[in-house]
C-alpha cells in the first residue's frame, strides 16, 4: 500500500510543472499543454482519494474531467486561432490590449 | 353664544390660511398661465387680493366679536424632548388689522398696476403680477405668523420678492444695482435676526408668540418669578441681560427691513422698482415688516427698558435724519422714500418709548397715506411720461384734480395737520415719548429729535406738492400731461377718503379733552388673546422695565407738534408758492451737497464693506483655497498618483496576471497554513 | 532539418519559482499530514464498477452516487465546446480566415519572413523555416543552409 502522502506529492509536482510551464512560456499552445498537466494532477488526487475512501466517486470524476479537458482544449484551441488572427501571432505577451 | 354663531366663528378662522394661499395662487396663475390672459395676470392678482381683503374684513369681524385663533397647521421638524419648528395661524386684534391693511392695499396696488403697468405697456407682466402675488402671499403669512421660525422664513421670502421686483427692468442699469442693494443691506441686518431665532430657540425651546408656553411669557415668568428663570440656560448672563441680547439680535432683522439707520441706505435706491411696487414696499409690505415684528413681540421686548430706549433712539434719530435729507431732493419718489425712512423712525420711536398702541395707531395711518402718496406720485409719474424729477413738472393741479386732491389729502396726513391720519397718530406717537421721556434722559432726546422732525416733514412735504401742482408748467410735457384712467384714480380715491378720516378712529386729544370713549384703537387693541394686548404691555412696561409716565395733557403735545408742522408747511410754501419758485436749497451751499450725497453713508458703508469685507473674504477664500480645496485635491493628486503607480501591475500579459495569482496562492496557503498548524 | 531542443536559461524563469515555491508549500503540507491507512476496494473489480455507476445500473460491487445526469450535462457541454470550437475557427465565405489573408506556417513568429518565402519557392526548405529570424536567409538557399548548419 502507498500511503496517500506520496499521491498527494506526485499530484503537487505535476500540477507544479503545469504552473511551471504557464508562468515562464509565451506560446499559447504550450499554455494548452501545461493545463492538461494540471488537470490530470487533479485526475490523480480524485483517484488517490477514491482509493482512500474506498468510494468509487473519484474513480468517475476522473473520467468526468478528462472529457472536460477535452472540451477546454477545443474552446482554447479556438480562442487561440482568434489571438492569432487578431496579432498575428501566438505569443501572449503580446495581446495586451485587455487593460488600461 | 349660539351654536350656529360659533361654527360660523370657527369657519372664519379655518379659512384664514386662504388669506394668504390666494395670492399664492395667483402667483402660480401669472407666472405659468399669465401670458395667456388678456391683462397678462393682473385680473388672477385683482381677484386673489380682492378675496383677501374679504375674507381678511371677516377675520376682524369675528376677532372683534371676542374671538381668537392660535392653531398649528403645519408641523416640519419635530423633536419630542426640545423643541418643534411648525407654521400656524394666530389672529388676535393686532394681525387681524395688519391683514386688513396689507391685502387692502395690496388689492389697491394691483388695481393701480393696471393703470401703471398694462395702460402703458410694459413688458414682463406675468412676471410682474407674479412677484406682486408673491408678494402679498409672503407679507400675509408673515402677519399671521404664531412663531418666530415662519416670521423669520416669511421675512425673508418678503425680501427675496422685493428683489425680484424691485429689479423688474432688469434690462436697465440701475434697477438690478439697487434690487441687489436692497437684497444684500437687508440681508445684513437678516444674520442677526437668523442667529436671534436659533438663541430664541436655545433659550426658550418655543418660539411661539401667544399662549402660556409661549417665549415672551416664559421671559416674564423667569424675570417677575423669579424661580423659573433659573431653568432657562441664559449662557452665564443675567436673565434681563441675555434678553436685551436677544431682542438686539431680532432687532437686527427689524433695522435692516425697516429701514432704520444705518441699514436704511437701500431704501432710496429701491425707488428703482415700478411705483406701485414702492407703494407696496413702503405702505404695507416689507418695510411695514419690521415694526410688525416688534410690535408682534412687544410683550418680550417690554422686558427689557435697554432695548426700548435703543429702539427710540434709533427711531427718533431716524426721523430726523432722513427727514433731512428729503428737504433737498428733487426726484418726487425719492423724497417720498425718506419720508418713508422718517415715518418708520416715528413708529420705531413710539414703540420703543412705550407707546404701543401709538405705534400701531401710525403703522396704520402710515400704511394709507403712503400708499395714497406713492400711488399719486405714481399717477403724476404717468402724466409725466416716466418723469420724476419735480423741477420739470408744475401747474399738475388743473389738468388731475383727483390726483392733486387725493396727493394733498395724503401730503397732509404725512405732515400731520389736523384732522388728516397723520396728525392723530404721529403725534399720539410724540406725545408717548413726551410723557416717557420726562423720567428718561434718553428718550427725551430721541423726543426732541422726532419733533423737529416734525417741521422738516411739513416743509419737504409742502415743497414737494408746490412744485409738482403749483405754479406754472416748467416744461413741455408738464403743459401736455397724460391723462389717467379710472384704475388709477379708484385706488386714490378710496385712499385718499382713508388717509382722510381713519385717524378720526382715535383721536386721543380729543377723548382727553372732552372725555368721551372715542378711542377706538386703544379699546380694540385692549382686548386679544392674554398677555398679547396692550393692557398687559402696559403692566409690564412699568413693572419690569420701569417706565413711568408723567402727567401731561396731550393737547399740550399736539398743538406743539402742529405749530412745528405748520411752521414747516408755512415756510415751504413762502419760498415754493410762486407761478415760477427759486431753486431755494441751493442757497444752503455746502449743507445741500452733503445733504444730497446722504451724509456719503453709501461711501462709507462701502469703504467699510472693501475694507473689512475684502480682507474677510480674501482670509476665506486663502482658507478655502488653502485648507478646505487642499485637503481635497491632495486627497485627489493621492490617489491618483497611487492609482498611476499601482496600475503598472495591470500589464495586460496573461503571464503576469498568473503570476500574481499563484504567488497570492502561495501567500494564501503560508498564512492559513501557519495560523492553523499545519507545518507543525 | 530540425534543431535539437536546448536548455534556454534567463530571466523569463523568474516566475517560475513561484510555482517552486508552492510545490514547497504544498510537499510542506502533506508530508508533515498524517492520514489513516487506506480502505482499498479489497479487490473488487473497479472498471465495471465504474460503468455501472455511471450509467446508474445495479450490479456494481462498490458503492458509489448514481452519475447519470452529470454524464449527460458532460456530453452536452463537449457538444457546445465543440460548436464553440468550430464557429471560432469557422472561415468566411471565401474560404478564407476571418481576419487574416492567408495561413501561416512558421507558428507566427515573423510575417515577412513567411511572405518572403511564399515569393521565392526556391527556398522553401526546413532550413528556411527555422532560420526565418535572420533576414539574410531570404535571399537564397545557398546562404540560408550553412546558417542553419550553424545553428546546429
Amino acid at each position: 500500500m502507498v500511503a496517500v502522502q506520496y499521491y498527494l506529492l506526485l499530484s503537487g509536482a505535476i500540477f507544479c510543472i503545469g504552473l511551471f510551464g504557464i508562468l515562464t512560456r509565451r506560446n499559447a499552445l504550450f499554455f494548452l499543454m501545461s493545463v492538461e498537466l494540471m488537470l490530470n494532477a487533479a485526475n490523480i488526487n480524485l483517484v488517490a482519494f477514491s482509493f482512500q475512501y474506498g468510494n468509487l466517486t473519484g474513480q468517475v470524476f476522473s473520467l468526468f474531467i478528462t472529457a472536460l479537458a477535452a472540451a477546454e482544449v477545443a474552446v482554447g484551441i479556438g480562442i487561440i486561432l482568434v489571438l492569432y488572427r487578431n496579432f498575428g501571432d501566438v505569443d501572449v505577451t503580446k495581446a495586451t490590449t485587455l487593460r488600461w | 353664544m349660539s351654536v350656529a354663531e360659533a361654527s360660523t366663528t370657527a369657519f372664519a378662522f379655518e379659512v384664514a390660511p386662504a388669506i394668504a394661499v390666494l395670492p399664492l395662487a395667483s402667483f402660480v396663475i401669472a407666472l405659468f398661465a399669465g401670458k395667456y390672459f388678456p391683462k397678462k395676470g393682473a385680473l388672477a392678482g385683482v381677484t386673489a387680493t380682492g378675496g383677501s381683503l374679504l375674507l381678511s374684513l371677516w377675520v376682524m369681524l369675528t376677532v372683534a366679536g371676542g374671538a381668537y385663533y392660535n392653531e398649528e397647521i403645519y408641523t416640519l421638524v419635530s423633536t419630542p424632548e426640545s423643541f418643534d419648528l411648525h407654521f400656524g395661524v394666530l389672529l388676535d386684534p393686532l394681525s387681524a388689522l395688519m391683514l386688513v391693511i396689507v391685502s387692502l392695499v395690496s388689492f389697491l396696488v394691483h388695481v393701480f398696476s393696471l393703470g401703471y403697468m398694462n395702460d402703458e405697456g410694459e413688458r414682463g407682466l406675468p412676471r410682474y403680477y407674479a412677484g406682486l402675488g408673491l408678494f402679498s402671499f409672503s407679507m400675509l403669512a408673515f402677519v399671521f405668523a404664531d412663531n418666530l421660525f415662519m416670521s423669520f422664513v416669511f421675512f425673508e421670502l418678503v425680501g427675496l420678492c422685493s428683489w425680484l421686483l424691485i429689479g423688474h427692468w432688469y434690462r436697465e442699469d440701475a434697477p438690478p444695482s439697487a434690487a441687489k442693494k436692497a437684497f444684500l443691506v437687508t440681508r445684513f441686518g437678516d444674520y442677526f435676526f437668523l442667529i436671534g431665532v436659533v438663541a430664541v430657540f436655545a433659550t426658550f425651546g418655543t418660539a411661539t408668540f401667544a399662549g402660556s408656553e409661549s417665549f415672551p411669557v416664559l421671559a416674564e415668568e423667569a424675570l417677575t418669578d423669579g424661580g423659573a428663570g433659573g431653568e432657562l440656560s441664559t449662557f452665564g448672563l443675567g436673565a434681563q441681560t441675555w434678553f436685551t441680547v436677544l431682542g438686539f439680535l431680532i432687532l437686527g432683522g427689524v433695522i435692516g427691513k425697516s429701514a432704520q439707520f444705518p441699514l436704511h441706505t437701500w431704501l432710496p435706491d429701491a425707488m428703482e422698482g415700478p411705483t406701485p411696487v414702492s407703494a407696496l414696499i413702503h405702505a404695507a409690505t416689507m418695510v411695514a415688516a419690521g415694526v410688525y415684528l416688534v410690535a408682534r413681540m412687544y410683550g418680550f421686548y417690554a422686558l427689557s427698558p435697554t432695548a426700548l430706549a435703543v429702539i427710540a433712539f434709533v427711531g427718533g434719530f431716524t426721523a430726523l435724519f432722513a427727514a433731512s435729507m428729503a428737504v433737498v431732493k428733487r426726484d418726487v419718489k425719492q423724497v417720498l422714500a425718506y419720508s418713508t425712512i422718517s415715518q418708520y423712525g416715528y413708529m420705531m420711536l413710539g414703540l420703543g418709548a412705550g407707546g404701543y398702541v401709538a405705534a400701531v395707531f401710525h403703522l396704520m395711518t402710515h400704511a394709507f397715506f403712503k400708499a395714497l402718496l406713492f400711488l399719486g406720485a405714481g399717477a403724476v409719474i404717468i402724466a409725466m411720461h416716466h418723469r420724476q424729477d419735480m423741477w420739470e413738472m408744475g401747474g399738475l393741479r388743473e389738468k388731475l384734480p383727483v390726483t392733486y386732491y387725493t396727493f394733498l389729502a395724503g401730503s397732509l396726513a404725512l405732515a400731520g395737520i389736523v384732522p388728516f391720519a397723520g396728525f392723530w397718530s404721529k403725534d399720539e406717537v410724540l406725545y408717548e415719548a413726551l410723557v416717557h421721556g420726562l423720567t428718561d434722559p434718553l428718550l427725551l432726546v430721541a423726543y426732541l429729535m422726532g419733533l423737529i422732525a416734525v417741521f422738516f416733514t411739513g416743509f419737504y412735504t409742502f415743497r414737494m406738492v408746490l412744485l409738482t401742482f403749483h405754479g406754472e408748467p416748467r416744461t413741455h410735457t408738464a403743459r401736455n400731461p397724460h391723462l389717467p384712467g379710472w384704475n388709477v384714480k379708484f385706488p386714490l380715491v378710496v385712499l385718499g377718503i382713508l388717509a382722510t378720516v381713519i385717524g378720526l378712529t382715535n383721536m386721543t386729544p380729543v377723548a382727553e379733552a372732552t372725555g368721551l370713549e372715542i378711542e377706538f384703537l386703544h379699546t380694540w387693541l385692549e382686548h386679544g388673546i392674554e398677555g398679547l394686548n396692550s393692557e398687559h404691555y402696559g403692566e409690564l412696561l412699568e413693572t419690569v422695565a420701569g417706565y413711568s409716565a408723567a402727567e401731561l395733557s396731550p393737547l399740550l403735545a399736539a398743538a406743539l407738534s402742529l405749530a412745528l408742522a405748520l411752521g414747516g408747511a408755512g415756510l415751504a410754501y413762502s419760498l415754493y408758492s410762486g407761478d415760477r419758485p427759486d431753486r431755494h436749497t441751493d442757497r444752503l451751499g455746502d449743507a445741500r451737497t452733503l445733504l444730497m450725497n446722504n451724509y456719503y453713508q453709501d461711501e462709507y458703508q462701502v469703504w467699510i464693506a472693501e475694507t473689512f469685507g475684502t480682507g474677510v473674504a480674501r482670509l476665506s477664500d486663502r482658507f478655502d483655497q488653502s485648507i478646505v480645496d487642499g485637503a481635497v485635491n491632495g486627497v485627489s493628486s493621492v490617489s491618483l498618483f497611487s492609482g498611476g503607480r499601482i496600475r503598472r501591475i495591470q500589464t495586460g500579459i496573461v503571464s503576469n496576471y498568473a503570476t500574481l495569482l499563484t504567488l497570492g496562492l502561495v501567500a494564501l496557503l503560508l498564512v492559513v497554513g501557519l495560523t492553523g498548524g499545519w507545518f507543525l | 532539418m530540425t534543431t535539437r531542443p536546448r536548455l534556454n536559461l534567463g530571466s523569463h524563469l523568474i516566475p517560475g519559482l513561484v510555482a517552486l515555491a508552492l510545490f514547497v508549500v504544498l510537499a510542506l503540507v502533506f508530508l508533515t499530514a498524517s492520514f489513516p491507512a487506506p480502505q482499498g476496494f479489497d479487490g473488487a473489480p473497479i472498471t465495471p464498477s465504474i460503468g455501472y455507476a455511471m450509467f446508474d445500473l445495479a450490479g456494481g460491487q462498490i458503492p458509489s452516487e448514481s452519475f447519470l445526469i452529470a454524464f449527460e450535462i458532460i456530453d452536452l457541454v463537449l457538444i457546445a465546446a465543440l460548436a464553440a470550437a468550430v464557429m471560432l475557427a469557422r472561415r468566411e465565405g471565401d474560404g478564407k480566415l476571418v481576419g487574416i489573408e492567408e495561413i501561416r506556417t512558421d507558428g507566427g513568429h515573423s510575417r515577412d519572413s513567411t511572405t518572403d518565402a511564399d515569393a521565392d519557392p526556391d527556398s522553401g526548405s526546413d532550413a528556411e523555416v527555422t532560420n526565418d529570424t535572420d533576414p539574410n536567409t531570404a535571399t537564397g538557399s545557398d546562404t540560408a543552409t550553412p546558417t542553419g548548419e550553424e545553428a546546429n
